[in-house]
């Protein structure tokens, strides 16, 4: 299949025993080579996403493809990094790093790897068990590249980090990314995180894929209006909309010209995130171009 | 350090005995001292005790104040049970030790995940997991067993404390069933560990799964091997020695009742002799080597299960060989 493709979904689910659903009908593509942001509420499925894709559990509905096949068939070629970024406190960073070069034969690239630890300034010779969250984060990173992958899947990765290393690990990522092309998906619950530095969007909410597609094209797709309460938002889809005082102020899709008494704009991204969590029953838009 | 490592096949082995460093010299301390104190129980404990028990014998009958060595016949019963409960732990502790570290405790905190995301298999990852435990386990188990094995036998005949071949300790501390236990403990272990994802709930519950299989195993013993039936007249007691099967009174028309059938305020008229049914000495090994097999078929089942729900939490778990995709379908 297209080697063009990173992921690709279809009709995708996943429930826990009797404890419910945690994603649901979910369809969507994902081009390789992107910068792809997973964004939601806690609890949206974000992570259950990550770990389906990294083949550590199984769907229960439909299908998900990873560069072309199966999750467990493409394992060598992607790289996961867990919410709570486990690694071995018992090794030393040299020793976990060289555990990363004897568990992927072939792949691995050690100057990456220790390029990565040199940059945070950290002794290869400390143990896990020593780090801070920042360094450790670091470290758990520096095993994901070294593995050279095509496909990095990162869960929450900079949540439990001082600006300052975010900062500098988001350059790294995205020097790793621009230099061999791969391909990143990385879940927030925080916009604002990955706005800069991501070109592609997943909006999971409630297990449901609300907006997948191109950052800059979901934006274009959408237009902030201002209009009299009076005014007829049909035939355009409706997002989100609010009655302040005798003004509308409202996030559609527009479906042709807006009348020239609307006041328009662009929305943010944060916006129209926000416009789609706070109305469930809003239409998704999943690019078609994507599919 | 250098990128490629020689070979394309993963290290994991190196890595698991990395991992799990302190686990395996305390093992193999284990061993050394255990198979200290079974050598010492063997040669100078059994000399001095079977000394001591030959002083005491000398003096029997004589009203005079005897002098023995009783320190001497004490200190071999002490050791020789300290060794027998030692030999009679080992299961249990292997059991423990997998549901804890080698399983539950990496799926607690998330290890199992990094594993199972570099460039092996989670089936591997398990399989691996599970072998070479095994072969160090079977290693350590197998030499301490043979060695309480000689330790006992030095006392047969020598010693009268000994204890005796069919005693439920000792039974299985001599032969391999202890063995084939470890390794049921070790693949009860690790499943318990996959199950709960937590280090001290599969620790326990390890330990208590193994603790069924050795229950089981000592319910079923007694039935394991055809059994030898004694008779002897309804006065006499018509004991064999060994375990016993069944016993009570043969009727005149053949049938075996139990002895409660015969009691001091209900004397019976039909019976015509005692029968005791029992597996004497001689059946030692045919009742070890089928207690074993038995055990090692539950050790199977236990590790057929531990992949199964591997594979039911991760999917597919080989990494060589993908089914086709659908392909092509717009969203």
């Amino acid at each position: 299949m297209s080697s063009d493709t990173a992921l690709r979904a279809e009709a995708l689910g996943k429930r826990f025993g009797r404890r419910g659903r945690a994603l649901r009908d979910c369809s969507f593509r994902l081009p390789a080579g992107r910068v792809c942001a997973v964004v939601g509420p806690n609890g949206a499925g974000k992570s259950t996403l990550l770990t389906l894709a990294a083949g550590l559990a199984a769907p229960t509905e439909g299908t998900l493809s990873v560069l072309g096949t199966t999750p467990a068939a493409a394992r060598p070629r992607v790289g996961y990094l867990a919410q709570d970024k486990p690694l071995y406190p018992q090794l030393t960073i040299a020793e976990t790093l060289r555990m990363g070069a004897d568990l992927n034969p072939g792949r691995w690239d050690a100057a990456a790897a220790e390029e990565v630890v040199a940059a945070g300034d950290l002794d290869p010779g400390s143990r896990v068990r020593t780090l801070s969250g920042g360094q450790h984060t670091r470290v758990a990173l520096a095993l994901a590249l070294g593995k050279r992958p095509e496909l990095l899947l990162l869960d929450e990765p900079m949540a439990d980090l001082d600006p300052l290393a975010r900062h500098q690990l988001m350059g790294t990522l995205m020097a790793e990314a621009a230099q061999h092309g791969t391909t990143i998906v990385m879940s927030s619950h925080v916009v604002a995180e990955l706005e800069d530095s991501c070109d592609h969007l997943l909006l999971v909410g409630d297990g449901r894929i609300r907006l997948s597609g191109d950052i800059d094209e979901l934006l274009a797709a959408h237009l902030r209006v201002t209009a009299p309460e009076s005014a007829a938002l049909a035939p355009h889809t409706v997002v989100d909309s609010r009655v302040t005082g005798r003004q509308l102020s409202a996030l559609i899709r527009p479906a042709g010209p807006v009348p020239d008494a609307w006041r328009t704009s662009a929305p943010s991204l944060e916006e129209l995130v926000l416009a789609h969590l706070r109305n469930p029953g809003a239409p998704s838009l999943v690019e078609e171009s994507a599919a | 350090m250098t990128t490629a490592s020689t070979g394309n096949r993963p290290r994991t082995v190196r890595w698991l005995l990395r991992l799990h460093r302190p686990a395996l010299y305390g093992w193999a301390a284990l061993v050394v001292v255990l198979a200290g104190v079974l050598l010492a129980v063997r040669g100078p404990l059994t000399d001095a005790a079977a000394e001591g028990w030959r002083q005491y014998n000398a003096c029997q009958g004589e009203d005079t104040a005897c002098s023995y060595d009783q320190d001497a016949i004490l200190r071999y019963k002490d050791w020789s049970g300290y060794a027998t409960f030692a030999v009679t732990a080992l299961p249990f502790l292997v059991a423990g030790w997998a549901g804890g570290a080698l399983t539950g405790r990496e799926l607690e905190t998330g290890t199992a995940w990094l594993g199972w995301t570099q460039s092996t298999s989670p089936a591997r990852w398990l399989a691996v997991r599970l072998a070479v435990p095994a072969a160090v386990v079977t290693a350590g188990a197998a030499v301490t067993v043979w060695l309480h094995h000689l330790a006992w036998s030095a006392g047969q005949g020598r010693v009268d404390t000994a204890k005796e071949w069919y005693d439920r300790f000792v039974f299985h501390a001599n032969g391999p069933s202890t063995v084939a236990l470890a390794l049921a403990g070790l693949a009860a272990g690790a499943l318990c560990g996959l199950l709960l994802r937590r280090t001290l709930p599969a620790l326990l519950l390890g330990v208590v799964v193994t603790a069924v299989v050795r229950l089981a195993a000592e319910f079923a013993l007694p039935h394991l091997w055809p059994a030898v039936t004694r008779l002897a007249g309804t006065d006499q007691v018509a004991n064999g020695s060994g375990i016993t099967v069944d016993e009570g009174y043969v009727t005149r028309s053949g049938a075996h009742v139990p002895l409660s059938h015969c009691a001091w305020d209900r004397p019976c008229a039909d019976v015509v002799a005692r029968f005791h049914t029992y597996q004497p000495r001689s059946h030692y090994w045919p009742l070890q080597l089928t207690t074993s097999a038995l055990i090692l078929a539950v050790a199977a089942l236990l590790v057929a299960a531990c992949f199964l729900v591997l594979r039911r939490r991760t999917g597919a778990t080989h990494t060589a060989q993908a089914p086709a995709v659908p392909t092509g379908a717009a969203v």
